[in-house]
């Protein structure tokens, strides 16, 4: 089976929120809930100024908190090693969302349910990228498989680390 | 906004246990679930209709219903992805302000709906008053020029003998266009692919997106590419940079000058090139001998030895290095030296002898399409009269081009009773020119003005009547040309059923009106017919662009040449001399200049906005309020010293009004600028989505009119901001 992984170059974000919007469609999400999220950092001082964007999402832990306290089992690891939520399974009850380190859930109220990245393995079934690296501007995102790494993913894939390891949790989203 | 799912869970709670008690088949309900979710998905290639960018998109459809869009991979613009404004913009169609069915003004904020024949009958009627009591020069059609609109609205015009014929660019980028047109001819645009190193001036691809472009600099950073970018602020393109340069607002000509001056001097030009396709360089060398970096310094805030450095890299560099082409950014239609901005920054091109070189500037080519045979569809003769906005007329605005002519000044042409009727289509100048009050008050002045748009905006408002049109997912366009390095053939096609039956193609609305005015012998076709002519030439057909979308043509460079009435690059330009103007760029400094507690009001776009237009797009204007991007910048120092912390509610204010809005501390600007992001304040209160949320640059700014190319200036103006109690 192949492990999938999303690389995520923050020197190359420009926070355009491309993504962002191409997640909602895919999904068929409403504008007030979105599966990505920025933050951004600010340093140094006029004129010298550097500034990145950091994309945020489910980062598809290999240790992943949200499994273990699903009282439905509805959080689960399919066997790409991507988190997943079965949408018949969850009760909605976001205890998920309140051990998530990352902050990478949402609530989905009129479904009454939570949800979340799941690397659009339905697009990936068909051959095709998630819709968030499909449609980034900068190739500032990266889709591939960890055991059989090809291109710029394998080139990028030494320089990239966990956003947070202090957080334990083994993310398969990596950043650079 | 993305369509609201069908809630099963909710449904199957509440309702569930009594279906199932009372039929026992509640399995019929998931067969129904399950076909629907399997439902075939088709995919239709439109153009996007969002921004003026124009991306070549797959729009999919599912049970009827736009469910997203990707980007044509063989579109020179989308080259296979979509900006946020492109995937949220195809559910324009489903927005609750559409303007859904023709509408008389009856009063402020006041319209009663009214049948098409009736609106028809009545324009023409008005239209025709216009016409006999006071004549064509008093006619205008302003509009964001679109294939099918550009092609039937030139028809009707010249039909009734009318030349005023505007696009936007008045407010955008005509000082750049102006300055191309005299300078070299035409506008060629920078070879990012093989540059060496490229100086952006303001522009910022990651803020103003066309994907492309976009991909193309993220991708010059891994080539190598030295990439400077000077912009009083840093923009999202910084982050793709290798140096920002901060220059004071309305400068960036002193340091052009003073470029220019290095090149000479240090011998870094191309005697050449100089030599082969220039006129003028004695009298241009002459000139820039007094502007020293030094001097530039002092006016630009840059250190002359960065300005030495900048002008070194790209002459060490040449001919692949250039000046980005730039748009409105630094000085389309921003400040009093935009036309002599755009002047040096070819000059300055031409020293590095770039032209046709790789890595420098190159003219892209067009496609030749076809058209109607004239035999058998009669043409309209072109219109004898003067323009009424003085463009191409000695004494007036002899320079500024007839394609383009200054749309912004019709309201006070209406106020001096020389504009009478205009016709408006998808362009909204009374929110996005500068002085809204004064665009409204002058539109209402005129006897008659038709507003054409999907939505209800600033502009429609002020019309005596508005016909809707269908949005772009909703219509099939006349093919359209797309220039590029290879031509291309591209066109948008009907992704959807129209939803509102009362809305038309354009195409339609100007025929109907036509009827009504005995014109009809000019527009006895159907687009089918003209869409069929104008890809003759390429021997395709409509076919083959509603299966592809996009179709990338051939195209061999041409040798290098300039359309000028030199036949070269006027480095001393004496269509300029000969109207008064300097024929060599000189210094002239901006109006606006920042004091120790003021700042020059800038502005731009984002990544998610493009004018005020897609503010009431739900998906962005979301996001627009989830982080804050209506806030206007201005640098520490100066927020310390009037007493401004991050995220506080200041009142900003200039000679012409006063409004608030939060503001954003950051390094990230040049202190003598605020920087207000230009898409927010919708003052139409139909607009419900975008209305009331953030304000507006132009709400600060006065109307005026840039004397070579007739810009607005739009960033003329010092604004003062205090901190307000909450």
């Amino acid at each position: 089976m192949p492990r999938y992984a999303l690389l995520v170059n923050s020197e190359k974000c420009v926070g355009c929120f491309a993504c962002l919007v191409a997640c909602q469609q895919q999904n068929q999400l409403p504008p007030e809930q979105a599966l990505i999220r920025f933050e951004d950092r600010e340093k140094g001082k006029f004129p010298n100024v550097s500034y990145r964007i950091i994309p945020l999402q489910c980062q598809h832990c290999s240790d992943a908190p949200c499994v273990p306290v699903c009282p439905t089992s509805a959080s689960h690891k399919d066997n790409t090693g991507v988190t997943l939520i079965d949408d018949e399974k969850c009760m909605g009850c976001r205890r998920c969302m309140a051990v998530c380190p990352y902050n990478a859930r949402v609530y989905r109220p009129e479904e009454g349910i939570v949800a979340a990245c799941n690397l659009c393995l339905s697009l990936v079934a068909a051959g095709q990228e998630p819709a968030c690296v499909a449609t980034c501007l900068t190739k500032a995102r990266l889709f591939g498989d960890l055991d059989n790494p090809q291109g710029d993913f394998a080139r990028l894939l030494a320089k990239a680390a966990p956003l947070r390891p202090d957080f334990g949790t083994k993310p398969t989203v990596l950043y650079i | 906004m993305a369509a609201k799912p069908f809630s099963r869970r909710t449904f199957l709670k509440a309702a569930g246990v009594t279906l199932a008690a009372a039929t026992g088949d509640i399995f019929a309900f998931n067969d129904w679930l399950a076909k629907a979710k399997a439902a075939e998905v088709s995919k239709i290639p439109s153009i996007c209709g969002t921004c003026s960018a124009w991306c070549g998109m797959w729009i999919y459809v599912k049970n009827g219903r736009i469910w997203k869009a990707t980007g044509q991979k063989q579109h020179p613009a989308s080259k296979g992805k979509l900006c946020a404004r492109g995937h949220a913009g195809i559910m324009w169609a489903y927005n609750k302000d559409r303007i859904t069915h023709p509408m008389k003004r009856m009063g402020d904020n006041w319209f009663e709906p009214i049948s098409w024949d009736d609106a028809y009958s009545e324009i023409a009627a008005k239209l025709q008053k216009v016409l006999t009591d006071y004549g064509p020069q008093t006619v205008f059609y302003s509009q964001n020029a679109k294939p099918t609109s550009r092609y039937y609205m030139q028809r009707f015009m010249h039909a009734i003998g009318a030349p005023t014929i505007h696009s936007h660019h008045s407010i955008c980028s005509t000082a750049r266009d102006v300055a191309n047109k005299w300078t070299t001819g035409a506008m060629a645009t920078a070879d990012m692919a093989n540059a060496k190193c490229i100086l952006f001036l303001g522009r910022s691809y990651a803020d103003g997106i066309s994907p492309s472009a976009t991909a193309n600099l993220a991708d010059a950073r891994e080539r190598g590419t030295k990439v400077i970018i000077v912009d009083p602020r840093y923009s999202s393109s910084c982050i793709l940079g290798d140096q920002w340069v901060p220059i004071r607002p309305g400068t960036d000509l002193a340091l052009l000058l003073a470029m220019a001056h290095v090149l000479l001097e240090e011998n870094l030009y191309d005697p050449d090139f100089i030599e082969q396709y220039t006129v003028g360089f004695d009298e241009f060398k002459k000139t820039m001998l007094s502007y020293t970096p030094e001097w530039a310094a002092g006016i630009t805030d840059i250190p002359a030895e960065t300005i030495r450095t900048i002008a070194r890299d790209l002459g060490k560099n040449r001919p692949a290095s250039c000046i980005e082409q730039g748009y409105k950014a630094p000085n389309g239609a921003n400040y009093v030296n935009g036309t002599q901005t755009f002047r040096m920054m070819i000059c300055i091109n031409a020293l590095l002898g770039n032209y046709g070189k790789n890595g420098g500037m190159k003219f892209p080519l067009n496609p030749k399409l076809g058209e109607l045979d004239p035999k058998q569809y009669p043409v309209p003769p072109k219109p004898k009269v003067p323009r009424c906005d003085g463009v191409g007329i000695k004494g007036e605005y002899p320079l500024c081009q007839t394609s383009q002519g200054i749309p912004h000044l019709m309201p006070k042409k209406a106020m001096e009773g020389k504009a009478k009727a205009g016709f408006i289509y998808s362009f909204n100048p009374a929110r996005n020119s500068p002085d809204p009050k004064l665009m409204v008050d002058g539109y209402k002045k005129l006897e008659l003005l038709v507003v054409c748009d999907i939505q209800w905006s600033e502009t429609a408002m002020a019309a005596s009547y508005v016909l809707p049109e269908c949005s772009f997912v909703e219509r099939e366009d006349l093919p359209t040309g797309i220039a590029g390095g290879k031509p291309a053939v591209t066109m948008r096609c009907q992704a959807i059923d129209r939803i509102h039956s009362q809305t038309k193609p354009f195409e339609e609305i100007v025929t109907g009106l036509a009827g009504k005015m005995g014109l009809q012998k000019y527009f006895d076709f159907s687009r089918e017919e003209v869409a069929t002519a104008m890809l003759k030439p390429l021997k395709l057909t409509t076919e083959d662009l509603r299966q592809k979308g996009t179709i990338v043509l051939d195209g061999k460079a041409k040798e290098l040449s300039f359309a000028t009435e030199s036949g070269k690059v006027e480095l001393y330009c004496k269509a300029f001399a000969d109207n008064g103007y300097d024929a060599v760029p000189v210094w002239q400094p901006p109006l606006a200049n920042a004091g120790k507690n003021s700042f020059v009001l800038i502005h731009g776009k984002q990544g998610i906005m493009s004018h005020t237009a897609t503010a009431n797009i739900p998906g962005l204007l979301q996001i627009a309020k989830n982080y804050n991007l209506e806030r206007i910048w201005i640098n520490p120092a100066k927020a310390k010293r009037l007493g401004i912390k991050d995220g506080e509610l200041v009142e900003v204010s200039s000679p012409y009004t006063s409004k608030q809005v939060r503001v954003k501390v950051t390094e990230r600007v040049h202190p003598d600028a605020a920087f207000l992001p230009a898409g927010y304040g919708n003052l139409s209160p139909w607009l419900k989505t975008g209305y009331g949320f953030g304000i507006n640059p132009n709400d600060f700014c006065p109307h005026r009119v840039e004397a070579i190319s007739g810009h607005a200036m739009m960033m003329e103006v010092v604004v003062t901001i205090r901190k307000v109690g909450e």
